[in-house]
């Protein structure tokens, strides 16, 4: 085994004048050097998961280390292989670069400026891509409302961060194949894209993900390491490990974005009309897929709210920032937050209460499934009903009586209200993300049972949910069966893990797989217990006639019998017991609607937060005293893990919100590089979550789930910014901007009491 | 390679010898050299906790410490936790109360717990979730790691 460190630029913005490795490659332990001249000649640009030429962006040649010049402080410049990772490290120190430093562009309006530096020097602007989602007339709603509402909303930078940090090793065999091992989302896709970076056959490339420590869209692939770690395995001649560093880590971000919005409603409460200008700063444009969620920030708007003319344009702009990628939610978190906003906008402007607003506008039950301005298909759901259990769950009424007092007393108690829709289990067309995922179900001779599956677990729990869908169909012990996620070679192909897909996709896959091993199960007993087929029972270990329970014999005596008497007993079903099955859910629509729409989900899970903060305005603390949510993500599999997910996404969400920003000085050089720069939520910063769970299964999958994972991100986060926003209404403080630290409360506070406030 | 240190200690109560590179921690070398990876590098900085030993009876961060320094200690990692592939009861509290997601903290979570249990048998959930607020978890929201542990101490009191 040999280790690899990798050396990264400086400077956010710099052109490469030379490299020079020379001292590195002799100094103790090292074994091979890297340049990106020298990784051009062996490896090709790394595949976009997601190619914004797809949707008719601009793109770029994305290298594993760069050529030439460097778009954003921390890409990857060169690189070194040596005995030990501290030889590694201390080699890097020995490479000199020489640069000529640029000005870097970092703020996303000033790089739509005319004479912004170019990221890419080729591009006419720094632009990735423009997207416009209108219907209706929206100037005209605006005139005929009662009331308009104009300002913004942003949101900084910040990231998911999974404990466990990035790690891939590279093993090349004898034969020119390869065996890669990552902490990774999704083996079978990345196969195909190491196989077009390497230039080297799918087949003979095997990529396993062993357990991995949380994934949260961070190790969704087209990171320059992947590909940068087979070249140095194929250099060094002998294995490369590499393993992040939590710097390097820091460096993928993601969200940052602001909305410039026009929200126009009736005297009533009913929101008419949406104008709202998004542009996100994408930072350098990378091949993973983080730039996408864009796309998503908009193409989700105006959420499960009826608002009859909406005009929603995102525009997603490269800068000298890092680099994005997935950050679990998807840029869903991205319509979430600020629709939120915007409707408490609307309810404190005209005096309303918070959960009316949102029952006069959202979806009510009967109305589903609904199309919404966007196109998407929402399935099914139940808003009224889940906003009735968060009033009684929380006693909301009783929160307003108490705010009231606290604030005679000069406290500042918030009260958040946030609704959350979070589509799940996406199909992109043209892409490698797929909405489809497989399961192959194998019974042996001693009736044990092996499931295969192309969806991966984070730590999810998704593996035991699968165990739990297969031994419900064949009728066997939990224990009785095994699963292997995470291996190419082994596992039929899958899309590995994003967007609540596993039990939609995999879990549903495995429901097909298992009963067709069921049925031979099932035919091999009727003939064993001379009864009929549709007659047989699969349950606790045994099949049995049904209403005779006492005719029955062990599921393993069936499966024994069909592997070893297979020629004594005429009629007995063929072996194998085996089945690979794919599940590809309803409601995806990939054909353009004749407004142009496709409509990429199958389902959406939805929930209604609240939370309770008192602010300390003197120093901008919040506190959090309560978190209450109520989660519909249809039928649930394993409630337990659901509720594992939900609180996870919601803390997760909140932490985003509140203290975690990817911070960069004014040379676009990372703040945010540790732990203690990047803050996130620990246990004494939580209340206990209070969880209620309502069921509205999906008429669109087989067993009605909706997925699980993402939502809680953007509700945790918009429930948090509202509290907030809720309680400081008294100084006139509105919300605008996030993260809501202590700064910039603080701020926000002093803002408004310069202006005279409200109170 | 730079010359190498002797380091001598007890490991899960089995006695180890090995040549490190001064410049290695103590939690690579329990990882790489001296074969336990139970205990896991989330951040190398001491604040996310998962590489939590336990150090001559007291809990420590080992990405704080170099391993030469350790030379002659007595070192508990995860691996020595469960005796005979017995759960201990805060491992058993954990399983059952789900305390764990992608269980890359769960080796410093369990530490800590221990930790606290051992000075405070009643603890409460604030005093849990004080003791745990030098382990970081991303995946759970830490709710099921502090009813595991209250659990646990409501298991060890009625032992």
């Amino acid at each position: 085994m040999a280790y690899a460190a990798v050396l990264r630029s400086p400077h956010a913005h710099a052109r490469i004048k030379w490299i020079d490795t020379e001292n590195a490659a002799k100094a103790p332990g090292v074994i091979a050097t890297l340049t990106g001249e020298e990784a051009r000649e062996l490896a090709g640009p790394i595949p976009f998961f997601i190619d914004p030429a797809v949707f008719g962006g601009k793109t770029t040649e994305v290298r594993c280390l760069a050529v030439d010049k460097v778009v954003m402080a921390g890409q990857p410049v060169a690189a070194v292989v040596a005995e030990s990772v501290n030889d590694a490290e201390a080699a890097l120190a020995a490479i000199t670069v020489d640069y000529e430093v640029l000005s870097p562009v970092l703020d996303a309006d000033q790089a739509m400026s005319e004479d912004a530096p170019r990221v890419y020097d080729d591009w006419d602007d720094n632009v990735v891509i423009t997207i416009p989602f209108v219907e209706g007339d929206v100037e005209a709603a605006l005139d005929a409302a009662d009331h308009v509402i104009e300002d913004e909303v942003s949101i900084h930078r910040l990231s998911t961060q999974p404990i466990e940090p990035r790690g891939n090793m590279a093993v090349w065999e004898q034969d020119g194949s390869l065996t890669f091992y990552g902490s990774i989302q999704n083996p079978h896709p990345l196969r195909l894209h190491l196989s077009q970076s390497l230039g080297i056959p799918e087949r003979s490339i095997r990529v396993i993900a062993p357990n991995v420590g949380g994934g949260l869209g961070l190790k969704m692939h087209g990171h320059p390491e992947e590909t940068l770690v087979c070249v140095l395995a194929k250099l060094a001649g002998r294995p490369v490990k590499w393993h992040e560093d939590r710097r390097e880590t820091l460096l993928i971000g993601g969200i940052e974005q602001r909305h410039r919005f026009k929200i126009g409603f009736m005297n009533d409460g009913t929101i008419v009309a949406l104008q709202n200008r998004i542009i996100t700063n994408i930072g350098m444009l990378g091949a993973s897929p983080g730039w996408g969620m864009s796309f998503l920030s908009a193409l989700s708007f105006p959420l499960g709210y009826k608002i009859a003319a909406t005009d929603v344009q995102v525009q997603a702009v490269t800068t000298n920032k890092g680099i994005w990628n997935a950050t679990r939610g998807y840029g869903k978190q991205g319509t979430n937050v600020p629709m939120e906003r915007m409707v408490d906008m609307a309810a404190r402007h005209l005096g309303m209460d918070r959960i009316e607003i949102r029952r006069q506008n959202l979806i009510e039950a009967h109305e589903f499934p609904f199309t919404t301005n966007s196109g998407l298909h929402i399935d099914s759901g139940d808003y009224h009903g889940a906003l009735d259990k968060l009033v009684e769950l929380i006693d909301y009424e009783e929160l307003k009586a108490e705010q009231e007092r606290l604030r005679q007393e000069g406290r500042y108690l918030g009260i958040g209200i946030a609704y959350e829709l979070t589509p799940e289990a996406a199909d992109i067309p043209g892409t490698i993300v797929g909405g489809f995922d497989s399961c192959q179900v194998k019974m042996g001779p001693s009736g044990n049972v092996t499931v295969l599956t192309g969806v991966t677990s984070p730590g999810s729990g998704n593996d035991t949910g699968i165990v739990q869908i297969v031994a419900d169909e064949l009728g066997v012990p939990i224990d009785s069966i095994g699963i292997v996620q995470g291996d190419t070679e082994a596992c039929p192909y899958g899309f590995g893990n994003y967007s609540g897909r596993s039990i939609v996709s995999g879990g549903n896959s495995a429901v097909l797989a298992a009963r067709d091993v069921a049925d031979k199960v099932q035919a091999g007993a009727a003939l064993l217990l001379e009864a009929a087929q549709d007659d047989i029972e699969l349950a606790n270990g045994l099949a049995s006639v049904k209403g005779a329970p006492e005719q029955a014999i062990p599921i393993a005596k069936v499966a024994e019998t069909i592997y070893t008497l297979n020629f004594a007993i005429p009629g007995i079903p063929e072996p194998p017991l085996e089945s690979t099955r794919v599940y590809k859910p309803d409601n995806i629509r990939h054909t353009p609607d004749e407004k142009g729409r496709i409509q990429p989900y199958p389902t959406y899970s939805f929930a209604v937060h609240g939370a309770v903060v008192e602010v300390d305005v003197e120093t901008g603390r919040i506190e959090i005293t309560r978190i209450g949510i109520v989660h519909d993500c249809g039928t649930m599999i394993n409630p337990a893990f659901i509720e594992g997910q939900m609180a996870g996404a919601v803390v997760m969400g909140m932490g985003n919100a509140w203290t975690e920003e990817l911070k960069y000085d004014e040379d676009g050089i990372p703040l945010s590089t540790r732990f203690k720069t990047y803050l996130m939520p620990r246990a004494g910063d939580v209340p206990e979550i209070e969880l209620v769970h309502q069921v509205t299964p999906s008429p669109f999958t087989l067993l009605g789930t909706k997925g699980a994972g993402e939502a809680g991100v953007g509700g945790g986060m918009s429930v948090l910014t509202n509290a907030v926003d809720d309680a400081l209404a008294p100084l006139g403080v509105t919300v605008t901007e996030l993260p809501v630290s202590p700064p910039n409360v603080l701020a926000a506070i002093n803002r408004a009491r310069a202006n005279g406030g409200a109170a | 390679m730079s010359d190498t240190l002797p380091l001598g200690v007890t490991l899960n109560g089995i006695e180890r010898s090995v040549e490190v590179d001064p410049r290695r921690l103590l939690v690579e070398v329990v990882r790489d050299e001296l074969g336990q990876p139970g205990t896991h590098i989330g951040c190398l900085t001491g604040d996310c906790g998962a590489c939590t030993i336990e150090l001559d009876g007291q809990i420590v961060k080992s990405c704080l410490l170099l391993a030469a320094s350790a030379n002659g200690c007595e070192i508990t990692t995860i691996e020595g936790l469960a005796e005979n592939g017995e759960l201990t009861t805060i491992q058993q509290a954990f399983w059952d109360e789900y305390g764990f997601q992608c269980g890359f903290c769960l080796p410093g979570m369990l530490f800590a717990a221990k930790d606290l249990l051992e000075v405070n048998a009643t603890p409460t959930d604030g005093e849990i979730r004080s003791a745990i607020n030098g382990n970081l978890c991303r995946c759970t929201g830490y709710d099921t790691i502090v009813k595991s542990i209250a659990e646990a101490a409501r298991r060890m009191a009625a032992a």
